[in-house]
């Protein structure tokens, strides 16, 4: 039970990871990706329909990034090049999306009478690994998406710390003064860190939809969005960081779904079910010492 | 009207005919005429006395819930929370009325709903204050918490007599807001709404509370300095505001659903930010807002009825309304530059 439990969390974790990485690389340039929620509900919107209407998955992560991106353009114009308040940007972007979704969702697929479904990616044993015992059903028994994480942390890592490219990132969000002095364009460099995100944050919502339940609806994402996002402050804007935090959101969310399958009548579903926000107010809470990039949420402007 | 006041008309008029036109073309991908689609929305609203009060009850919460994201906003905090806030609200006002059924429960409930519903929002600020974390986070978790709250309690303690569905009873009629216009269900409820905004307005702009409230959202530490405490502001800010939005749980459970419904009024916490958006965070300019938010949800639904047009066009709408609004807050600022450059120039002249 122990290894189905673990082996679920990381599973469970892969779409935060997507999320909260990504959000680290936007961040660290100085801009608040607040259109998470948003982007994710598009992502899973968008590769859902593309994986039932085409009948192939990566087809349909392959639009959930796409989708992911147009979002992402519509707030880094916004929030970058327009220099309006991010929390307020993300907010409307996120109930404009949310409309989008229930309205597109209806033009697609009118009112159907039986839910729609697909089949869900398929897990892939890796031969040999995965007949590790304990570890191999937990690491090596999982899809595409989480196979991607093993690589997607160290490398989000090296980049951001043994670069030059992560240099102008973090400089960005540090001191966008001297980087603008240097001759790169400051407001380029974040929009293309949250055009980044947008792709990452869309395949993160197709997870939901298509990696895992097979199914569409408008509340699928549920705050998972926002968790990534706190998940990214938590991480202390680090990618290591966010992978301990999701793997840390990734057990609580399988041990919910544990706690709510095994029927026990000790403790009400409900609390189980808020486990991860009740998680994420704790950890809010008491985490102390935070490496806020020191330009985090505000606009970039040049003085003439 | 001075030019600024002329803007905002100006502006705040182009981004809803915007926002009605970008949604225009979105009903085309139906295979609709939007024309006559607008035609239609518009001529619902206004089709009756019935759906003409229908606006102001579908406004009433709206303004309360709008009214708890600004009022914070004024603090630069941010109380993405008020769905949260509103079903604790529901929750206080239909336990109260079913434990008293009698009409001196209408002050009860609003009074406790305001105080219970403050205290979840005051624990918000007080973690800002106390822990210096993230309002905006914890906010956004917080409606999460309260719904499964909710969802429990429904299922347990304040669950129907039938035990069918995870809804109370109906409350007794005596704790029924009254209806202030017969024929419709327009309920006193709206009024509370109309002189709470009036007292927020007057508490911002007309009390040295409400300007060191303004005072810590334009600049904290140069409020710490003169001597405003900004963590004691982060608490009452939040607590009003929390409060505000628990005023939405009693004007919608004992005003109009004379119930309470698991998961009900699913989207009044976001809608209100947007409409604190659109109004600029002014609690005047928030009560017009809402009523006509208020009426594109009463048209939209009564189109969505009769026309095949789904009525999650007006969230569409609306998304589009607020994205325009924001990019008029450039363009306002652009020309308030501008007019600023010109006088400078002629100035120096």
């Amino acid at each position: 039970m122990i290894v189905n439990l673990l082996s679920r969390a990381m599973m469970m974790s892969t779409p935060l990871l997507f999320g909260a990485l990504s959000e680290v690389f936007a961040e660290r340039t100085g801009v608040m990706v607040t259109a998470i929620e948003g982007i994710f509900l598009m992502g899973a919107w968008a590769g859902f329909t593309t994986a039932y209407i085409s009948g192939s998955l990566s087809m349909g992560l392959l639009f959930a990034a796409l989708a992911g991106l147009l979002v992402s353009i519509l707030y880094a114009y916004l929030c970058v090049s327009l220099k309006q308040h991010q929390i307020v940007t993300g907010t409307a972007i996120n109930i404009l999306v949310a409309g989008l979704c229930s309205f597109l969702q209806r033009v697609v697929f009118g009112v159907p009478l039986s839910p729609l479904t697909v089949e869900p990616l398929q897990k892939i044993a890796i031969p040999l690994l995965s007949k590790i015992p304990v570890l191999g059903p937990i690491f090596f028994n999982q899809n595409i998406l989480t196979y991607s994480v093993y690589l997607l942390v160290p490398l989000g890592f090296f980049i951001l710390y043994k670069t030059s490219l992560g240099l102008i990132i973090r400089s960005t969000g540090e001191n966008p003064e001297a980087v603008d002095v240097s001759g790169i364009n400051v407001s380029k460099v974040r929009f293309v860190a949250v055009m980044f995100s947008g792709l990452m944050c869309g395949v993160a919502g197709a997870f939901y939809s298509i990696g895992y339940l097979g199914m569409f609806t408008t509340n699928i994402i549920g705050g998972r969005g926002w968790i990534a996002f706190a998940i990214c402050f938590l991480g202390n804007w680090n990618p290591i960081g966010a992978f301990v935090g999701t793997i840390i959101f990734g057990l609580a969310e399988a041990f919910a779904i544990l706690m709510q399958s095994s029927s026990s009548t000790f403790l009400p579903n409900e609390l189980f079910i808020a486990l991860p926000y009740i998680l994420t107010i704790i950890l809010t809470i008491s985490r102390k010492s935070f490496n806020v990039p020191a330009k985090l949420g505000s606009a970039y402007v040049k003085e003439n | 009207m001075d030019k600024k006041t002329r803007d905002i008309f100006i502006t705040s008029f182009l981004a809803i005919l915007f926002g009605l036109i970008c949604s225009g073309i979105m009903i085309l991908f139906l295979g609709k005429n939007p024309i006559s689609t607008f035609a239609l929305l518009f001529s619902s609203m206004f089709r009756d006395g019935y759906t003409i009060g229908e606006i102001f009850v579908k406004a009433t919460p709206l303004i309360f819930t709008s009214l708890a994201f600004a009022f914070t906003f004024k603090a630069n905090l941010f109380n993405i929370g008020a769905q949260g806030q509103f079903y604790i609200g529901s929750l206080v006002a239909a336990s109260i009325s079913l434990l008293i059924p009698h009409a001196i429960a209408i002050p009860i409930a609003i009074i406790m709903a305001f105080i219970l519903s403050g205290i979840w929002g005051g624990l918000i600020g007080f973690c800002k204050a106390r822990f210096k974390a993230n309002e905006f986070l914890i906010s956004m978790m917080s409606t999460y918490v309260a719904l499964n709250l909710m969802n429990y309690l429904l299922r347990t303690v304040l669950l129907e007599s039938k035990g069918e569905y995870p809804q109370t009873d109906s409350l007794s009629k005596n704790t029924w807001l009254f209806k202030i216009v017969p024929h419709t269900r327009l309920h006193v409820g709206f009024i509370l709404a109309i002189v709470v905004a009036i007292l927020i307005w007057l508490l911002l702009y007309r009390t040295t509370l409400g300007f060191r409230i303004r005072a810590v959202g334009q600049n904290q530490e140069a409020a710490r300095m003169s001597g405003v405490n900004p963590e004691l502001i982060f608490v009452f800010a939040f607590f009003i505001s929390g409060g505000l939005a628990g005023l939405a749980g009693v004007t919608e459970v004992n005003g109009v659903q004379h119930m309470l419904l698991q998961g009900f009024n699913p989207s009044i916490g976001s809608i209100g930010i947007g409409i604190a958006i659109l109004a600029n965070a002014n609690p005047i300019g928030i009560i017009f807002a809402s009523i006509l938010f208020g009426a594109l949800q009463v048209g939209g639904t009564i189109m969505g009825q009769i026309s095949g047009v789904p009525s999650s066009i007006i969230d569409l709408m609306e998304g589009f309304v607020m994205v325009f609004v924001i990019i008029s807050y450039f363009i306002r600022n652009k020309w308030e530059i501008n007019r600023e450059k010109k006088l400078l120039t002629e100035g120096v002249k």
